[in-house]
């Protein structure tokens, strides 16, 4: 490509995925953040009358339940890199041939559809079902005892379906760094645990950056595992969201409470993305 | 008590050193990891296997949740059911497209954001950012909001539209991972050797950083026929699977939902299994010369 | 000890099957689903909104009443719930749509569209305000998204001299009901009973009233509707008050009944049509039900299940048949919404569906087909239709402790579900 016309190609492989966004992504978000900012209704119509009082009004009436879904999805959070990361390290530093096997056997579950795999979780933890069932009857639990609709029902389901999600980058960070990195660790005297601590899990921190908000993102803002798993108790936010733009109708306060669920979430990932040193939101 | 290995037999016959067996709790520890990533597979397999016994279940009732006999009708029912059958071809169809789309777009992002610099870029990153951090309800009602205003009617092409759009960023984010990890030596060498740029990257760049462009259309596709929130917003009158599945379980999931879900599944053990094998076959094919 | 009466048995007995009823065959009803579908608020209103003429309709959907074409399209789109119309078990076709068909000449094309009634007005909502066609030409909603859609301006006028079964045929109880006076833009499909479902081997006793779902007893195992109408109107009269003329104050006072139970964990949850499977499987000893799903549950999943219209009231709601604006084939509408009309045609669908027929006659004829199997030997299916026929049309016994729902206002409306929300969302 003759050098004068050098400077356009990154632009070049820009404008096709740019514009899409562009066309599909913010537009339409500019007029839900329009929808927002309106007061009316169904019968009356709508009129812009950029009414911001509506943000303090929703974060007050709904503070507990942001406050909740904060709360699940960090748990969540911690909980699948807690579950994910050795698996991560299992396979990527002792999967040997078995690699890409192990790791599409990880993805596999999620080729069933979202609902499915939830309400299968709806069954395993039935109050009777075959596992509370038979610990009842042998008595180690008590016949009230029960696990769905509890904060522990939804917790779980949210950790098995975001799993992979964590999984997958963690491995992809690990199965990156030069073995021979942690070869010349041990050589120089570290124990293995030292090994790990001082140059894999250094290494594997964009992974687990990652894989944190590939977790947390989606996890906040679900209402799915709530609704099947849940109770009133476990109220998400995504389900006040769901409740108020499709029940009540009430497209201002849904638009606003989803715009702002959407701030809240990136001022978390800046303020996390800062702590953790990863730099790959502002560079890039 | 350590034992000795029998020495294995070297060309001038020296025996190297016996091999101390290691003691029994790194034995054990490094067991450990192995164990609970075992566990932990069991685990993430567990719901499949109850969606799977469960398919061949026959309720009399509306509740699938009991046991109440072994059946393959099921099986057989299923294709004479074009209801069930079309949100089922509707969702690969759906997913085929944007993965394809969004994997080229996505790509092209990619590169253009790891290797070069430009005006725009922060900003270009934050467009690419801020879709995965949006709540999926209010993408989807978006969406409808500018396909009822400029009159577009609602079906498979714009649920296509719509995953694309939130697929792109997820690819991006994937290729960027393999292509920011790429040694560029490797280019630089090619051109050294008098390749062009459109060769080195047909020939090198490409087939290198192709993991990852795989792995990208694998996160899409998955994204894609499982997306139940945003599809139900611009969907209009055709269903897909997921659409399909939230529709009928609401009294309890009918058995058909659990054939669908083990038959998809069928599908992909298939498709890795060819892969696994075709990745086997080259490593034993001969290499050409 | 309250005995139950002999209408609600009737309503337990109500469906013994001719052949297995398929596990599709159950009855819908409003109330939430798990998750809905979309809707939103059309660009056009908004650029109107902001003074910007989109030349498209606002989005209260002016009703444009255009005249009936002078003859019949030949297409029909209808839009029902499922299991809600007469199927031929074997080849899975509909009888009495074909009988149509044949009749008229015109195609139906049969969708069960319709999960949730919101979440189906969210999916035309947007065309129906921005005045593009809806897709159907019949859609069956529940009487109050009946008066809501009236009052939003999307429903048609319906021309009565194309409808004159109805006239001729339909019971006083659904004509000019409550959602839509003098039947402007809706006919009865069918309807039913909300009232209170429970398993007497889980609970120890006989349930009777709507103060028993908040009995101490009983907590962490008690059901409730996440759907709004249901579940007020039914604390409403828990409370003495008359859901119909119920005020804003006395919703609260309702509001304030339901949250002081739901936060001492009264309540399992709130269930949209998913309480039928925790009614079933004994995660819930009680909980607010439909009539229709207790029969079906006592016959094939939970045999120990019993329904009952609690002392202190239950609410009556009617499924309507009503055409949208910009509907397609308005007139080959008008021609299937008189069909059901006709005895002949809602007798079958009777008899498959079970719930309160709103077409006179229905009973005696049920009756009769009830003797005819009998002499053909039939047993079984005569013994189902004797049953059916005691729920064929409403008795005044019924109706006696039964109540509409409130015709809200939109203000009220939003007010209801302010203080509903409150319950709900803990």
């Amino acid at each position: 490509m003759p050098r004068r016309y050098r400077w356009l190609v990154p632009y070049l492989f820009l404008i096709p995925g740019g514009l899409w966004l562009l066309a599909f992504f913010v537009v339409p978000m500019l007029v839900m953040a329009s929808v927002s900012l309106q007061t009316g209704s169904l019968g009356t119509g709508y009129a812009l009358t950029w009414n911001f009082g509506v943000y303090p009004e929703m974060i007050q009436q709904w503070a507990p339940q942001f406050a909740r879904s904060l709360f699940y999805a960090i748990v969540v959070t911690v909980l699948t890199v807690a579950i994910g990361y050795p698996m991560a390290y299992t396979i990527a530093f002792r999967g040997g041939r078995y690699k890409n096997v192990l790791l599409l056997l990880v993805i596999l579950p999620f080729f069933t559809a979202y609902i499915i795999r939830t309400l299968a979780w709806k069954l395993i933890l039935a109050d009777n079902g075959f596992v509370l069932g038979s610990l009842k009857d042998f008595g180690i639990l008590d016949d009230a005892f029960r696990l769905i609709a509890t904060p522990v029902a939804v917790i779980s389901g949210l950790t098995y379906n975001f799993l992979p999600f964590m999984v997958l980058p963690l491995y992809v960070a690990l199965e990156k760094i030069d073995p021979r990195l942690i070869e010349a660790a041990t050589d120089l005297y570290a124990s293995r645990l030292q090994a790990f601590l001082r140059v894999t899990l250094p290494l594997s921190m964009p992974g687990v950056f990652a894989g944190s908000l590939l977790t947390f993102i989606p996890a906040i803002g679900d209402f799915i595992n709530s609704e099947i798993l849940g109770s009133r108790d476990t109220t998400m936010i995504g389900q006040v969201i769901q409740r108020l733009f499709l029940n009540n109708n009430a497209y201002p306060e849904a638009a606003a409470l989803g715009f702002m669920l959407m701030a809240a979430v990136l001022g978390l990932i800046f303020v996390y993305a800062r702590a953790v040193g990863a730099d790959e939101l502002t560079r890039g | 008590m350590t034992a000795v290995t029998a020495p294995a037999r070297t060309p001038a016959g020296i025996e190297p050193p016996p091999e101390r067996r290691p003691p029994l709790g790194a034995r054990l520890a490094s067991l450990v990891l192995p164990v609970f990533t075992g566990l932990a597979v069991f685990y993430l397999f567990l719901p499949i296997a109850v969606m799977i016994v469960f398919s061949f279940n026959d309720p009399s009732g509306r509740q699938n949740i009991t046991w109440q006999g072994f059946t393959f009708q099921n099986y057989l029912d299923i294709w004479g059911r074009p209801d069930i059958t079309g949100p089922m071809v509707n969702a690969i169809v759906v997913a085929v497209a944007a993965t394809l789309i969004a994997t080229i777009l996505g790509t092209l992002i990619g590169i253009a954001l790891t290797r070069y610099d430009f005006r725009g870029r922060n900003g270009l990153n934050l467009l690419i950012f801020i879709p995965m951090a949006t709540p999926e309800i209010i993408m989807g009602a978006s969406l409808l909001s500018l396909f009822v205003s400029f009159g577009v009617q609602r079906d498979l092409t714009t649920i296509i539209i719509a995953h694309v759009m939130f697929n792109i960023s997820y690819v991006v984010v994937t290729v960027r991972a393999r292509i920011a990890g790429f040694n560029r030596s490797l280019e630089e060498a090619a051109m050294d050797l008098g390749a062009d740029e459109w060769q080195t990257f047909r020939r090198v760049t490409f087939p290198l950083i192709f993991p990852g462009i795989l792995a990208a259309a694998l996160l899409a596709f998955a994204l894609s026929i499982d997306d139940y929130v945003i599809t139900s917003f611009v969907a209009g009158r055709s269903i897909t699977f997921p659409l399909w599945v939230f529709g009928v379980s609401r009294l309890g999931v009918p058995p058909e939902v659990n054939v669908l879900g083990t038959l998809i599944f069928l599908v992909a053990i298939a498709f890795i299994a060819v892969q696994i094998w075709s990745q086997r076959r080259s490593i034993r094919a001969p290499a050409t010369p | 000890m309250a005995d139950q009466t002999d209408l609600e048995r009737a309503i337990e007995r109500a469906f013994r099957p001719r052949r297995r009823l398929s596990r599709r065959m159950f009855l819908r009803q409003s109330g939430r689903g798990i998750v809905i579908a979309g809707s939103a608020l059309s660009l056009p209103a908004i650029l109107a909104a902001c003074g910007i003429d989109p030349g498209a309709s606002p989005s209260a959907g002016g009703a444009s009443q255009a005249a009936l074409p002078s003859a019949p399209a030949g297409l029909l789109d209808f839009a029902n719930w499922p299991a809600y119309i007469d199927i031929d078990e074997e080849t899975g076709g509909y009888p009495t749509l074909d009988k149509f068909t044949e009749e008229s000449g015109i195609e139906v094309t049969y969708t069960e569209a319709i999960n949730d009634n919101e979440e189906f007005f969210g999916t035309i909502q947007p065309d129906l305000a921005a005045g593009n066609p809806p897709g159907y030409d019949i859609i069956v909603m529940t009487d109050w998204m009946i008066e809501k859609m009236i009052r939003l301006g999307y429903l048609s006028e319906l021309d009565h001299s194309k409808i004159p079964n109805f006239d001729a045929n339909a019971l006083d109880l659904y004509k000019d009901p409550w959602y839509d006076p003098g039947n402007v833009h809706s006919m009865a499909w069918q309807s039913g009973i909300t009232g209170i479902g429970y398993n007497p081997t889980l609970t120890g006793r006989p349930i009777t009233t709507f103060d028993d779902l908040l009995d101490e007893e009983f907590a962490g195992r008690v059901g409730m509707f996440s759907e709004m109408r249901d579940t007020m109107s039914l604390t409403l009269l828990s409370l003495g008050i008359n859901p119909e003329e119920a005020s804003v104050e006395q919703a609260t006072q309702a509001k304030d009944k339901l949250l002081e139970a739901a936060q001492r964990g009264q309540f399992r949850n709130f269930y949209g049509n998913d309480y039928y499977d925790e009614l079933a499987n004994g995660n819930l000893a009680l909980t607010i039900a439909w009539s229709g799903d207790v029969s079906q549950m006592k016959l094939y999943d939970n045999p120990d299940v019993e329904f009952v219209v609690p002392e202190s009231g239950g609410m009556l709601w009617i499924d309507n048949m009503a055409i949208p604006n910009g509907a397609a084939h308005p007139l080959d509408a008008h021609l299937m919404m008189d069909f059901w009309y006709n005895l002949e045609n809602a007798v079958p669908l009777t008899e498959y569906v079970g719930y309160f027929s709103p077409v006179s006659g229905v009973t005696e004829r049920v009756l009769e087909d009830a003797d005819a199997a009998e002499a053909e030997g039939d047993t079984e299916w005569a013994e189902a239709l004797r049953v059916i026929s005691a729920t064929a049309n409403p008795t005044d016994e019924v109706l006696a402790n039964v109540h509409n729902y409130r015709k809200l206002t939109e203000d009220e409306e939003s007010q209801w579900n302010d203080l509903f929300n409150e319950v709900v969302a803990g």
